[in-house]
């Protein structure tokens, strides 16, 4: 009751007084950095320029843009976060590598609410670990779907990835779909035949758990169909539009090629959804991920410097700056009102992508290994020369997979018997942060549970190697052979790991 | 194995001769081991012989020694200054001040700090008034770690100055008891320029070499016995601290930790390859050049400068261009497949680096592109160096071409270029440049991949080290593990090389 | 080597003397005409590509179907000047000071015989057979500490070369290993200086040494594209050639910046080059008269 008690006073005083701070507390002219992809570095300085008239609060931003790559800003903030860009834009691929390295403020709690309120809930959720918000939504088109070159594939094969295959091979034309260097391309046969993988992280962005079915008789048809594609002779493992002046016929890119190919193929250029492909007689249309990109706010030790990033930063994704990204490079926008605008609905691109979207799949928390770990399935798949060997890049993928776990000891959990043993819910269920964690033991029948390896579920560690606060715990006898910790009465207990040792305190 | 005696040893053909000292070489490896046992025995016993030596020659010089010594114990050069040598005592006095006011500063806390590497990691807290997260940033285990070893470095430094110091002293009071005068500071900086000459010139490059090689270098070693990740940066998410042996363990275990390859099992499988390119690349390279340097430098052949300057190109375009480039020359889609399809000479593209086996080659084919034009420049000077009268006897008695080659030039070459062969060795087991631009370590070696870093079947040692480092998980420790071994694999055969090649041994023949 | 196919094919023994070294001439020259090609084949492209100005992308094809000198132009539109004047003076100071400080560590060991030589030489072999890709992150630390990175990388990449360029005295140690001694010593007999018999006696003798010294030194920095990435991180202004020119090689700038690439390589190769060229002699003295030595 007490504790109730604080909370509501807690929230009573954050409702009251979130953003109490006066335009005259923040006024003031900032240096600050910010990295954007190399197209847009001129759009954002002009935005920026627009943000210093329009503000109310009386700050000035004196920012130096900085082209970084998108698709680099994890590797990049890792090397220093001090001397990274103060707002930095990534693709969501690299969200829980910049969670984990301690690169991304969280954002306030009404910035969050704003944010929430107007952009599509899916590219919220990608910014999202646990209940908080990390990131603002910057573009919601990070998706992949077919260019083609009209004068090679007939209108009538784009629905088949066989007949464009034999296009190609016959005009001696490349298909280009990256499939060798990118998981994000391969997982595309995955989601065509159903398989999943949901990565679940806890609140400070570690991952706990993997639904993966990748290794799976779906896995395997998806396998199958991507054996048809990397054997061919005239497969390009390249997400480049430029490959159409090399000889490519298609390329599985995104938006962000489309004023390229149109360059290239000006009146050839097709554009449509993935193709199906066919095993066994079934026909499989192949998936996508659907992601965003994001812009982060660096971690600030200065409180009013960080409320100024986080003005700039809503106003750099805000209503009239996403249109204007639009209007200049067809970024597609997050927010909810303007994805439905005529202007952007009738973009040829983004129609491709519209279609795509019943196979797509929304890009959610994935771990930074995975797409290290799965982009070697191509390769694996294009070595295999038979059944087997296809089996053997799946068993090859999902033992790394569960390895993540097995060699992460700070994912160790603890699983409480006091509402039935039951993973999912969180009531009884808490995680080793630093290799400690502070529990709950509420009055019941069993007062325990075990520390057990979200990979497997099977016990880790437990009552043998308690070393201190033994007295605090039930010795069982042979009544345990699960080598559970049961604790004699309730309370609330810190549970160390040391080593192999646990120590156990009650606070 | 058969001992032979020098006369017996004398008689061995060429072939012979060099199996007998490889052979030699590694039958006397168990004794060599067993030697380094005993070195290090005497070393342990020496060193302690030195210490009691010293610390007793201290306590005579201090029980012996007059006032002004006796105070120089504790406040160093005094006695310098009071015998007139002034430069001396106040180089002297100021580096023990600067050391005592370092340590006092910051040596202190960072040699204190050293054992845990940190003890508070950054927090983060809710501004209520601004509504933003702020975070304070506390212990930083990176930086704990350099100036840790930066402050064992500098009271090393100081108790050697120390030392001398003392020794100073001594000798200071023998000279003037025998009747002598001491040195002036004049002295001191006109030997620094004469008989001194090799510490002044010596002084500016070792300390570069100290601060910017040898202390990354222990920093990097240590690194391999800390958890130093991509998560636990030291500074801006958790801590990171000392973790033992476990590293090495992960790394040479046979056994998986979990699914998929062991790590040292992709060790073995990139070693061996490295060790492959390395042989390949030097010793193509090398007869390859001299090849064409010969065939520049026979008589008769005109316009020479042309020839050797359209090779130098190579040299003078910097590599991330030209390579950069020829990578996408050899692309599945590139201009060299295009013309060989466009001659129908092939119906589908080769899979220059698509395939294991054909991207090996090709790496080792251009990288004889790179290495000839250097090679030739080399052996151009040296084959001109060849007594010309060699020849004409040799050309008397009815030898031919290859005759002369085999007898003459290639011996003499081999011999004049031995060192020269094994840095080049050891240079290629960590051609970074060449394969990371080249071909980035493709085609994917699945089995051997694994999340800490993508694995490919033309990567080398070093770029696999450097893909650890800047993978998703960015795994500096296992990084550091991988650069220790390089460390133990490149020093293994440059040991072995140097017992058998007898030229790298003696210096002094040159000269 | 025309003599050896001489004897290999029959018929040849019975042509004159002559008549069969032309033959062996003419097969070199064939072989050295094939081997320029190949050299030239990759040069000649990327120049090639510079100067097309119908796309900025990578084509199918070399000879570009509209010529051009847009690329050179639009170079300066960007960091580029920028990129090229860091590098300039990077290589510029590096050259003189890396001359410097090679010359004294191999000249010291050349020509003195103290205690702790040899020590110090199996020292320096040893700390040579650590990779130093991991040293990179600590170097990056103590610039930063000594603020010399991002935007003041020019400095610190100049400090990182010259620290550790005393590794690399190999190749002029052996040099000057082949300068008699006997030179020094009638000069000391005469009452010089240690200073004085370099000054005097060793450095006019070596000119060859130290220009390779130079044109090595010089020739570094403007390859240099792991290093200074990691140093300049995230700050163009602070970037060289290398580095600058690396990035649009970035899947999102490439099929912009392709044939700007090749442009700037053009401008990067060529001070290279030309100082090559004009040095050449040098630099095969300077390094038979060292390299061999290891």
């Amino acid at each position: 009751m007490k504790k109730f008690l604080a909370y509501l006073l807690a929230a009573i005083m954050v409702l009251s007084m979130v953003g109490v701070a006066s335009a005259s507390e923040l006024a003031g002219t900032y240096d600050i950095t910010v990295w954007v992809a190399a197209e847009i570095v001129d759009l954002t300085k002009t935005q920026i320029e627009d943000f210093n008239k329009t503000n109310e609060l009386g700050i000035t931003i004196n920012a130096t843009v900085e082209a970084v790559s998108e698709a680099e800003a994890a590797t990049n903030m890792v090397t220093d976060v001090e001397a990274g860009g103060d707002l930095f834009c990534f693709a969501q691929d690299q969200f829980a590598r910049l969670v984990q390295a301690g690169a991304l403020a969280k954002l306030g709690v009404k910035a969050g609410e704003n944010v929430a309120a107007v952009n599509d809930p899916s590219v919220v959720a990608a910014g999202t670990v646990g209940d908080t918000l990390y990131a603002y939504p910057l573009t919601a088109d990070n998706g992949y779907f077919m260019y083609y070159d009209k004068s090679v594939i007939p209108e009538e094969h784009i629905d088949s990835m066989e007949a464009i295959i034999a296009d190609c091979e016959a005009a001696q034309k490349y298909f280009a779909f990256e499939q060798q260097t990118s998981a994000w391309y391969l997982a595309s046969f995955f989601f065509a035949t159903g398989c999943e993988s949901t990565w679940e992280t806890d609140a400070e962005g570690q991952f706990i758990s993997v639904k993966d079915t990748f290794n799976s008789p779906e896995g395997l048809i998806a396998v199958k169909g991507m054996e048809k594609l990397v054997k061919s002779p005239f497969h390009l493992s390249s997400a480049s539009g430029a490959e159409f002046s090399s000889n490519a016929a298609v390329v599985v890119t995104g938006m962000w090629d489309f004023e390229n190919v149109k360059a290239i193929l000006g009146d050839n250029m097709g554009v449509a959804d993935l193709p199906s492909f066919e095993v066994d007689g079934q026909s499989y249309h192949l998936g996508s991920f659907s992601g965003c990109k994001l812009m982060g706010v660096k971690p600030q030790v200065d409180p009013v410097k960080a409320a100024v990033m986080h003005q700039l930063a809503q106003y750099l994704t805000g209503e009239k700056a996403q249109m204007e990204r639009f209007e200049a490079r067809s970024w597609g926008p997050t927010i909810t009102t303007l994805q439905q605008s005529e202007a952007v609905q009738a973009n040829p691109g983004l129609a491709a992508l519209l279609a795509q979207s019943p196979y797509s799949v929304p890009q959610g928390q994935v771990h930074g290994s995975w797409w290290d770990i799965a982009k070697v399935i191509g390769d694996d798949v294009k070595a295999a020369t038979d059944e087997a060997g296809l089996q053997k890049a799946l068993d090859n993928y999902y033992d790394k997979i569960s390895n993540l776990f097995k060699l992460d000891t700070s994912a160790l959990l603890f699983v409480g018997a006091w509402n039935g043993w039951n993973n999912a819910d969180d009531t009884d269920t808490y995680y080793f942060k630093n290799n400690t964690l502070t529990l709950d033991v509420p009055e019941s029948d069993y007062m325990g549970g075990r520390i057990v390896n979200p990979g497997d579920w099977g016990t880790d560690k437990g009552f043998a190697q308690v070393t201190v606060g033994k007295e605090l715990i039930k010795d069982l006898g042979a009544d345990n052979p699960d080598n559970n910790i049961v604790f004699a009465e309730p309370g609330n207990y810190t549970i160390t790991l040391n080593g192999a040792d646990i120590n156990i305190i009650k606070n | 194995m058969k001992q032979y005696t020098d006369l017996e040893y004398l008689k061995l053909s060429k072939g012979q001769k060099l199996l007998y000292r490889i052979t030699s070489f590694f039958c006397s490896i168990p004794k060599k081991i067993g030697g380094l046992f005993v070195a290090l025995w005497n070393l342990i016993k020496t060193a302690g012989q030195v210490i009691g030596k010293e610390a007793a020659d201290i306590w005579s010089t201090f029980v012996n020694g007059d006032w002004k010594t006796k105070l120089s114990y504790l406040v160093m050069g005094f006695g310098n200054l009071a015998r007139g040598q002034i430069l001396r005592g106040l180089l002297f006095l100021l580096f023990e001040a600067v050391f005592i006011a370092y340590m006092v500063l910051a040596g202190g806390y960072w040699l204190s700090m050293l054992p845990s590497l940190g003890k508070v990691g950054p927090t983060e807290e809710y501004n209520i008034i601004f509504d933003t997260y702020v975070t304070t940033y506390n212990d930083n285990s990176f930086k704990i770690l350099l100036y840790g070893v930066l402050t064992i470095f500098f009271i090393i430094a100081f108790i050697y100055t120390w030392r001398v110091n003392v020794k100073q002293n001594q000798m200071a009071e023998k000279i003037l008891a025998s009747g002598k005068k001491l040195k002036s500071g004049k002295d001191d900086l006109r030997s620094l320029v004469d008989d001194q000459f090799h510490k002044t010139l010596l002084s500016l490059p070792l300390t570069g070499i100290l601060i910017f090689t040898v202390l990354p270098i222990v920093f990097m070693v240590l690194v391999a016995f800390t958890n130093y990740d991509g998560t636990h940066d030291g500074y801006y998410n958790n801590l990171f601290t000392w973790v033992g042996l476990d590293n090495f363990n992960t790394m040479l275990n046979w056994q998986s930790a979990g699914g998929g390859q062991s790590y040292a099992a992709t060790f073995g499988e990139v070693l061996s390859w490295t060790l492959m390119w390395a042989f390949f690349a030097t010793f193509t390279n090398y007869f390859l050049g001299m090849f064409v340097a010969m065939a520049i430098n026979k008589k008769g052949i005109k316009l020479k400068k042309v020839w050797r300057t359209v090779l130098v190109l190579t040299i003078a375009i910097p590599q991330f261009i030209s390579l950069l480039y020829v990578s996408k020359m050899f692309a599945k889609n590139g201009i060299i497949n295009g013309f060989l399809m466009s001659m129908g000479w092939i119906q589908q593209a080769l899979p220059f680096w698509e395939d294991p086996t054909w991207a090996r080659v090709t790496v080792i084919l251009i990288n004889i592109w790179i290495g000839i034009p250097y090679l030739m420049l080399i052996t151009t000077g040296i084959l001109m160096n060849i007594p010309q009268d060699l020849y004409e006897s040799a050309r008397i008695d009815g030898a031919n071409a290859w005759q002369q080659y085999t007898k003459i030039t290639l011996p003499y070459m081999l011999f004049v270029t031995g060192p020269y062969l094994l840095t080049s060795f050891t240079g290629n087991m960590n051609n970074f440049n060449v394969i990371y631009l080249l071909t980035g370590g493709a085609p994917t070696n699945p089995a051997a991949s694994s999340a800490a870093g993508t694995v490919g079947y033309t990567d080398l040692l070093i770029t696999w080290l450097f893909k650890i480092t800047t993978g998703a998980e960015s795994q500096y420790y296992l990084a550091s593990v991988v650069g220790i071994l390089v460390f133990v694999v490149v020093a293994l055969i440059s040991l072995v090389v140097y017992n058998v090649l007898p030229s790298i041994k003696n210096e002094e023949d040159f000269q | 080597m025309s003599n050896m196919q001489n004897t290999s094919a029959p018929v040849r023994r019975h042509m004159g003397l002559r008549a069969s070294r032309a033959l062996g001439n003419t097969a070199i020259y064939a072989l050295l005409i094939a081997i320029s090609i190949i050299w030239l084949v990759p040069f000649v492209c990327i120049v090639l590509q510079s100067f097309r100005v119908e796309s900025t992308w990578q084509v199918g094809y070399v000879v570009p179907q509209q010529w051009g000198l847009d690329n050179y132009i639009n170079l300066f539109q960007t960091d580029f000047p920028r990129w090229y004047l860091n590098t300039f003076i990077s290589a510029l100071v590096t050259a003189v000071l890396q001359t410097v400080i090679v010359l004294c560590m191999s000249y010291t060991l050349s020509r003195f015989r103290f205690k702790l030589r040899k020590p110090l030489m199996r020292f320096m072999l040893i700390l040579g057979m650590f990779p130093g890709m991991l040293t990179m992150i600590i170097l990056y630390r103590v610039l930063k500490d000594l603020g010399m990175t991002q935007e003041n990388s020019v400095p610190g990449l100049i400090l990182v070369y010259i620290a550790s360029s005393g590794m690399g005295y190999y190749v002029s140690k052996g040099f000057f290993d082949t300068i008699p001694k006997s030179l020094d010593e009638a000069a000391r007999v005469d009452g010089a200086t240690r200073f004085q018999v370099l000054k005097k006696i060793i450095l006019p003798l070596s000119k060859p040494i130290v220009i390779y010294t130079i044109l090595t030194a010089f020739m570094g920095p403007w390859g240099d594209f792991v290093f200074a990435r990691y140093i300049a991180f995230g700050t163009s202004k602070g970037m060289n050639v290398a580095v600058g020119l690396y990035n649009w090689l970035n899947k999102d700038q490439i099929s912009k910046f392709y044939t700007m690439f090749c442009a700037g390589g053009v401008l990067v190769a060529v001070p290279v080059t030309i100082l090559f060229m004009c040095l050449q002699k040098y630099y095969v003295e300077g390094v038979t008269g060292g390299a061999v030595k290891g």
